[in-house]
């Protein structure tokens, strides 16, 4: 068992394979990359979640990263586009890659209020990117220094972004099997009754069983998708699924650029012949000469790292979405394990969170207006996700500590004040419910990864 | 393996069939419904007209503010006061609108920002030199300018010996005449761009219409009474922000407030009252009733506890016998924001902030 399994991972892996769907991926994802750099900037989202907030939500064990000083905060963001562009051209492709991930990366962990899947999934990406050897044809590095030229490439480049996005689709498909998405059609019947005064077809997006239709397909296309798209013969009709797919899904939602990634991205998927030829007619435009002869290297020999390596980073990539299941209670209630899972336009979580700073000798509080410190997204995110309101609380505290607060008839100073939040969250349609008690002292509670039982239970 | 992949199949489909089928006889009584109706509507009965109102009554403040500067006595001035108070009345309506014309001229904060900041207008006038379309007199402008300019204790001696204090007045009502003059004109091609802006997304007008709506009664709940009793300031009272604090109509404002609110929540005509289509039809349609009714019913506690005080605001806020009575009052303005906010907003299915997003 353990070596038939050993023997295919070696075959799946090790075997030289074309480089050809490798070297199109390349400039695909150069070319997604610099847009989506260049789309951030002109849309002014480097000013209102960079550069306006007061206060970023850090990932646990990554405070220390800090976003730059003002209209600094364009350097990483100019790097990616200019590093985007160096990778989509082959051009110093090592250094391009490993620069994008780092800045990307570096922007994504500043703020947990603006995670995204598809940001994670950009992020994991670039990650590989940057270890295979997607530079070896039809680039400038290849033109520059024509010793690296290939014609062959270990199969592990291209199926490591395979397993990727396998990852991606069959996890968004597991998440989607629960009650409120398959037996309540939730959130998209909230969803989809708001496109109502579409012309032609508002009045059907409107009924019931579409939104039970959409969330069955959904959920179907999700889980076999990868499957249809690995076999030949389905191929064309698998890859006219994912446009139709990610076409309504853009239509309908403000997802931004993330349909266009996956359209793009599936493209990988294709046969080696197909690459080929694309590959070819790129060259006959751009006059690329082969150089000949060609090297031919004697096929490598796995080494022991990267075959462990490839391992680690399956195994993580699986445990990763599953680690929820290591905490009781209702998981998008509690929001343990969500994050970094692939749980795309899954529920729709409306909250309203009051924090009251509160003078423990006089018993006196102050409400708090969450948007003196907060920008609308900030709040918006952090009212229905615990360990946002955690930190929130912790950092009111730190602000209120020490301030003096007066009338004309008196005065007090806070010293060591208590933060306490009443906060109601609303979760698929149903009525708001308490989602935390204005019991707790929310200053003494730790902020860790351990369950968190000061939530109000969920009742569906 | 198959065989249990096929039973699973056919249990969640069974499953699917009765789930859709004890849905269907609901809808069976669903309402008609459609956002595009929702907003002419609204549009057409309520905020065009109050607009019109508006501009009737700041047009009868300017014109009696010419007849009081000819003849400053104190029936004129009694008169110019009745006009200034039937505008700020009607601004409890204008000022939920903040989008579209409104919002472009700035005229929500232009119009309606308290406490007004008196030592800021009494430099304003000594210097003479000023420019009341900057963002730092926002707070010396306004309906609350007025409220200072016509009710403090020696207004009409000052109107009398003060040239300044009069060119004051006119200024600021003049700026207010023409600010209403381009907002209602603005109304006048914005309109049908607003009834067809039925999307989903957060700059359609539906999207705007409804986050402004909330925002317009967590400010009233926040700036009218939470400030005033303390609520961010440790519970020590701050009478110095009571809205018109010199003519003391305060609560008479916040009734008003509340009831333009539940009336736009209604769709109910500015004009006559007449029922129309509003949020509470969309909440009907999308099977929320009993939301429906504990958000009017709310209103009706409301207006209700804040028609409870005989005396003014700041009366009320400095008599410490009276606490409990505005902290009660309080709590039921605070209540009433997670029903619009959280339970109507997430049922109609609106964004709140316009970057990418992917649900979760």
């Amino acid at each position: 068992m353990i070596s038939a399994l050993n023997r295919r991972f070696k075959a799946g892996f090790f075997k030289q394979t074309a480089i050809a769907p490798l070297i199109m991926f390349r400039i695909i994802f150069g070319a997604m990359l610099l847009f989506s750099s260049l789309r951030f900037m002109i849309k002014g989202w480097v000013e209102t979640q960079y550069i306006e907030p007061q206060f970023y939500f850090a990932y646990l064990g990554f405070e220390w990263v800090k976003p730059l000083q003002g209209n600094l905060m364009y350097i990483p963001f100019v790097i990616m586009a200019i590093s985007a562009l160096f990778i989509m051209l082959g051009f110093f492709y090592r250094i391009s890659t490993f620069l994008f991930f780092l800045c990307f990366t570096y922007v994504e962990l500043i703020d947990k209020s603006n995670y995204l899947n598809h940001y994670y999934f950009l992020s994991l990406m670039s990650f590989l990117m940057m270890l295979v050897p997607a530079h070896r044809d039809f680039s400038i590095d290849a033109k520059l220094f024509p010793s690296i030229r290939r014609k062959e490439t270990a199969a592990w480049h291209i199926n490591i972004l395979k397993f990727q996005l396998a990852v991606v689709y069959i996890f968004a498909g597991i998440a989607k099997i629960n009650s409120d998405w398959l037996l309540e059609a939730q959130p998209l019947r909230t969803w989809l009754q708001a496109h109502h005064n579409l012309p032609l077809v508002g009045g059907i997006l409107q009924e019931e069983i579409t939104a039970y239709f959409f969330s069955w397909t959904g959920c179907i296309y999700d889980l076999f998708i990868v499957f249809f798209l690995l076999n030949s013969r389905t191929r064309p009709l698998a890859y006219l699924a994912v446009i139709f797919f990610h076409i309504v899904t853009w239509l309908l939602f403000p997802i931004g650029v993330f349909p266009w990634v996956m359209i793009f991205s599936t493209t990988v998927f294709f046969g080696v012949n197909f690459h080929q030829q694309l590959l070819n007619g790129l060259k006959k435009l751009f006059k690329w000469t082969e150089q000949v002869p060609e090297q031919i290297k004697k096929i490598p020999t796995p080494r022991p790292i990267v075959k462990y390596g490839l391992l680690l980073y399956i195994a993580f990539q699986v445990i990763i979405p599953l680690r929820f299941l290591a905490y009781p209670g209702d998981l998008f209630w509690n929001e343990e394990g969500f994050r970094f899972s692939w749980r795309v336009m899954l529920m729709h979580k409306e909250g309203h969170a009051t924090f009251y700073v509160t003078d423990k000798n006089s018993g006196r509080t102050i409400e708090i207006n969450n948007t003196d410190y907060l920008t609308v997204r900030q709040e918006d995110q952090m009212m229905t996700q615990p360990d946002m309101i955690l930190q929130f609380a912790k950092m009111l505290k730190k602000e209120f500590d020490g301030k003096t607060f007066s009338n004309s008839q008196q005065s007090i100073s806070l010293k060591d004040p208590a933060v306490h939040a009443e906060v109601y969250v609303s979760l698929n349609g149903r009525p708001s419910q308490l989602f935390i008690d204005k019991k707790h002292d929310l200053t003494l509670l730790p902020y860790n990864l351990k369950h968190r039982n000061w939530l109000e239970p969920f009742e569906k | 393996m198959l065989k249990r992949a096929v039973g699973f199949i056919l249990i969640i489909s069974v499953g699917l069939f009765y789930s859709c089928k004890d849905k269907k006889d609901k809808d069976s009584d669903k309402v008609d419904f459609n956002k595009g109706a929702l907003l002419e509507n609204v549009s057409g009965n309520i905020i065009v007209p109050a607009l019109a109102q508006f501009n009737g009554e700041v047009s009868d403040l300017k014109s009696s503010f010419v007849t009081f500067k000819n003849d400053p006595t104190n029936v004129n001035l009694e008169v110019m006061k009745s006009h200034w108070k039937a505008s700020y009345l009607t601004w409890q309506t204008v000022k939920i609108f903040d989008f579209g014309p409104v919002r472009l001229n700035g005229f929500k904060s232009a119009t309606g920002t308290y406490p007004v900041d008196t030592a800021k207008v009494q430099a304003n006038m000594t210097n003479g030199a000023y420019n009341l379309a900057t963002i730092s007199n926002l707070d010396a402008i306004g309906l609350n300018a007025l409220d200072y300019l016509f009710y403090k204790s020696n207004a009409l001696s000052e109107f009398q010996n003060t040239p300044a204090y009069m060119q004051y007045a006119e200024d600021v009502i003049g700026k207010l005449y023409n600010e209403t003059q381009t907002v209602v004109n603005g109304w006048n091609s914005y309109q049908s761009t607003f009834n067809a802006s039925t999307g989903t997304s957060s700059t359609s007008a539906f999207s705007e219409f409804v986050n402004e709506f909330n925002r317009d009664y967590e400010l009233a709940k926040t700036a009218k009474i939470g400030i005033p009793i303390g609520k961010a300031n440790l519970g020590l009272v701050k009478p110095e922000y009571v809205e018109a604090r010199f003519s003391g109509i305060s609560f008479e404002l916040l009734i008003e407030s509340i009831k333009a609110l539940k009336a736009t929540y209604n769709g109910n005509s500015f004009i006559n009252g007449a029922n129309g289509i509003g949020f509470s039809n969309y909440l009907v349609h999308l099977e929320k009733i009993n939301l429906d009714d504990l958000i009017n019913q709310k209103f009706n506690i409301i207006q209700s506890k804040a028609e409870g005080f005989s005396v003014t605001l700041e009366t009320a806020i400095n008599d410490p016998s009276m606490q409990n009575q505005l902290d009660e009052l309080y709590l039921h303005l605070q209540q009433q924001v997670v029903n619009i906010k959280t339970d109507m907003t997430s049922a109609f299915g609106v964004l709140i902030t316009y970057q990418d997003n992917d649900g979760d």
